[in-house]
């Protein structure tokens, strides 16, 4: 056995796509995780926010290239070219339903099973010519893609239920937030006839994709990995600004809700809108915890090879290895919203295959 | 996507292959040369344009900067004189333009996993494709400039008649005698001609260009073509020598694609312009004074007759005959007069279809012609 993933979400599916892509048979990866369904927890969320449409494009896909895309398969299996018209002026979301089928596609196709092993992960340690985990091994090349640490829940509030955790809505709700998640509660909560207190710290930045879309290729990349440690750093705590996407379908809602008199905007606590608008259900669109320390794994990893970290993120190298840990015999990739350091969208489908490719690409390499 | 560079630069040049391919399988050097013309209009752009302005690229942008570059490459192929055919050109620059789509938008993506976050470099498989492409271009461009005709200056008079049996191209001078021309690719261009049997006679001969060539003194035709096609461009024929001159006719050249007289002037002679079982467009010329016509069409001849000047013919001003079949637009005919013969089809005609021919008129101007505009022996006129 000679490759590991370590973890079972989203990334790590797209990890294990690519390398199944790149002619890595099942019998020499192990995908070690507590998910067998490696889109659960990610389904959980979007559900428990009625997320109908994805942030990405036709090519936010799981599969290892990017063509065809989603755009592309809807655009067959509804034989009407409205879909690649869509996407090639960036209008085509894919719906989530579309994204999940594919998803289940590609793990049926990848052989997935044959390489999951239920079990979460809680160690890595470099040995020679390789790492343990948990003590088994060793992987000559570990790719870690434990995911988001937790959802960030400001203390204070125990009565308030996150966005991403199933609930409904009171007749009046507080949400506090300014991102994605925030902008669909918002629409969510209206519809639901709800009067909403927008609880922000904040104005959302209106952007079409999480970063800027020169990010998402060498031509931004560049620029990104020859910042200073601290720059990078500075730059990452902005584009970590929330942020949702500009266009009609928004605004429109917002705007007509906002002349109603239904929708309005504190910027303050949920104390403050308490005392200001009385009982209200308090709904945190606040995202998750930041940082590979709310990351047991990650934080131990760091701690007992003593790894370069800069405030929240470990140091990676451009291509998402492990600099200390990585060498012409081992790899130590981190994918997922850990591999910032990397790739400022790391952890979008897109960040997830750039981590995977890269990991890829060093194992033909040592093959 | 967001392009490198470098990305963009490979990405255009390896997306060109089907185009070069293409090119290579026309055996044209015009075809080469429009490749080149195309990767250089595109790698210009690319470089000062594209990459500065251009941090992000979205998918419909491909087609105004498409629109844009092919109207950048016709202004190419005219200022360099790419004898390039426009219908073909078009068909390339969509071919690489689509190719270049499918490449940027499929294949590329399909082959090369990271190909969109490495901002469309193509790593080593591409760089070495991108370099093949170079160099094909640049041995064709190599191969053209090797091998295309010689050009030959004429100074003062030269004593004919010449006969010319390799491409060439003729520039200036006065040939007295005549011009045999006995081999494609040849180009006359500015040269005149004094006496002989025929200014110029043209048998056998594809791709012949007689730009801006001036006859005169001539015994029968001042430009015989038979068997050939041809451009005829800016000439003159005039001060024929007896009443039997024609001053252009092109014959049994049905299967030898289209010839064009443009822009050409002819004065005093039998027929001014006379086509025999050949495809043909007959624009913007001005023909005075013939005995017989000014312009005729026969003998199954196909094609257009447009934005002609026709003034003083005796008889019949412009004929369609003989089963042709003749688009004959925007000319204005004057003072066509009354053959004194007695023949009505000769009674100062300015438009007339004769003898199963089939004419379509449209925007004509007649004046000062007796016959107007009439058809005869079972033909056809239709005006639209």
């Amino acid at each position: 056995m000679r490759c590991a993933i370590v973890g079972s979400g989203l990334a790590s599916l797209a990890a294990y796509a690519t390398l199944r892509h790149g002619g890595i048979e099942p019998g020499d990866i192990a995908v070690f995780g507590p998910n067998a369904d490696p889109t659960e927890p990610w389904r959980m969320r979007a559900a428990s926010i009625r997320q109908r449409r994805m942030r990405s494009e036709s090519d936010g896909h799981l599969a290892p290239a990017s063509f065809p895309g989603l755009a592309v398969r809807e655009s067959l299996r509804r034989a009407t070219p409205a879909p690649l018209f869509a996407s090639v002026t960036n209008r085509y979301h894919p719906s989530v339903d579309a994204f999940l089928s594919h998803a289940e596609e590609v793990r049926a196709r990848s052989g997935w099973e044959q390489s999951f092993r239920a079990q979460r992960v809680a160690r890595v340690r470099a040995v020679a010519g390789g790492f343990e985990l948990d003590g088994g091994g060793p992987f000559a090349h570990v790719l870690v893609a434990t995911g988001h640490p937790g959802l960030a829940k400001p203390a204070g509030l125990p009565e308030a239920v996150h966005a991403y955790e199933p609930h409904e809505y009171a007749p009046r709700v507080a949400i506090v937030g300014a991102g994605m998640a925030a902008a669909t509660e918002w629409l969510n909560a209206l519809a639901a006839g709800s009067e909403v207190v927008s609880i922000r710290r904040r104005e959302p930045v209106r952007r079409p994709l999480n970063v800027p879309r020169p990010l998402f290729s060498k031509r931004g990349l560049a620029a990104f990995h020859r910042l200073a440690p601290h720059d990078r750093a500075t730059k990452l705590r902005e584009l970590s600004t929330p942020s949702y996407p500009p266009g009609a379908a928004w605004d429109r809602p917002l705007e007509r809700a906002a002349s109603e008199g239904r929708l309005r905007v504190l910027r303050g606590s949920p104390e403050e809108a308490q005392r200001k608008y009385g009982d209200l259900q308090v709904i945190l669109a606040t995202g998750f915890l930041r940082g590979f320390t709310h990351d047991a794994l990650l934080r131990d990893l760091v701690e007992a090879h003593a790894l370069e970290a800069h405030d929240e993120w470990i140091a990676l190298a451009p291509d998402s290895t492990v600099p200390a840990l990585t060498d012409d015999v081992r790899t130590l990739s981190i994918a997922g919203v850990a591999g910032q350091w990397a790739f400022p969208a790391a952890d979008t489908i897109a960040g997830a295959k750039y981590a995977a490719r890269a990991f890829l690409r060093r194992i033909c390499r040592t093959r | 996507m967001s392009y490198t560079l470098t990305g963009r630069i490979q990405s255009r040049i390896a997306s060109a292959l089907p185009a070069l391919l293409v090119a290579l399988a026309l055996h044209r050097w015009w075809a080469i040369e429009l490749v080149a013309l195309m990767l250089v209009v595109g790698l210009v752009l690319d470089v000062l344009v594209y990459h500065r302005r251009l941090a992000y690229q979205a998918g419909w942008t491909a087609a105004p900067l498409g629109v844009v570059e092919l109207g950048v490459v016709v202004g190419g192929m005219r200022a360099l004189h790419i004898a390039a055919p426009l219908a073909w050109a078009l068909a390339l620059y969509a071919l690489a333009w689509l190719s270049g789509q499918l490449a940027g938008h499929a294949l590329f993506p399909r082959l090369r996993l990271e190909y969109a976050e490495s901002g469309g470099e193509l790593g080593r498989a591409g760089a070495l494709t991108s370099l093949a492409v170079i160099v094909t271009v640049v041995a064709g461009l190599g191969g053209a400039y090797a091998v295309r005709p010689p050009t030959i200056h004429l100074h003062g008079v030269v004593q004919g008649p010449l006969v010319i049996r390799h491409a060439q191209t003729l520039v200036g001078g006065t040939v007295k005698g005549g011009i045999l021309i006995r081999a494609s690719h040849v180009t006359l261009r500015h040269v005149t001609i004094e006496g002989g049997e025929n200014g110029i006679d043209v048998l056998g001969s594809q791709h012949v260009m007689l730009d801006g060539v001036r006859i005169a003194g001539v015994e029968l035709d001042g430009i015989h073509v038979r068997r050939s096609s041809v451009m005829i461009r800016d000439c003159s024929v005039t001060a024929p020598k007896g009443p039997w001159v024609q001053g252009i006719d092109i014959s049994f050249s049905m299967d030898k694609g289209m010839s064009m007289v443009e822009g050409c002037t002819i004065e005093g002679v039998r027929e001014g312009i006379v086509t025999h079982m050949t495809m043909v467009d007959v624009a913007h010329n001005t023909i005075g004074n013939t005995s017989l016509r000014a312009i005729t069409m026969g003998e199954m001849s196909m094609g257009s007759i447009t934005h002609n000047d026709v003034r003083g013919a005796r008889g019949v001003g412009i004929f369609c005959v003989d089963h042709s079949e003749c688009a004959i637009e925007h000319n204005s005919v004057f003072g066509t007069h009354v053959d004194p013969g007695g023949d009505p089809t000769r009674s100062g005609v300015a438009i007339e279809a004769h003898y199963f021919a089939r004419a379509t008129l449209k925007d004509n101007t007649i004046s000062a012609s007796p016959g107007g505009i009439a058809a005869f022996d079972q033909s056809k006129l239709t005006r639209r």
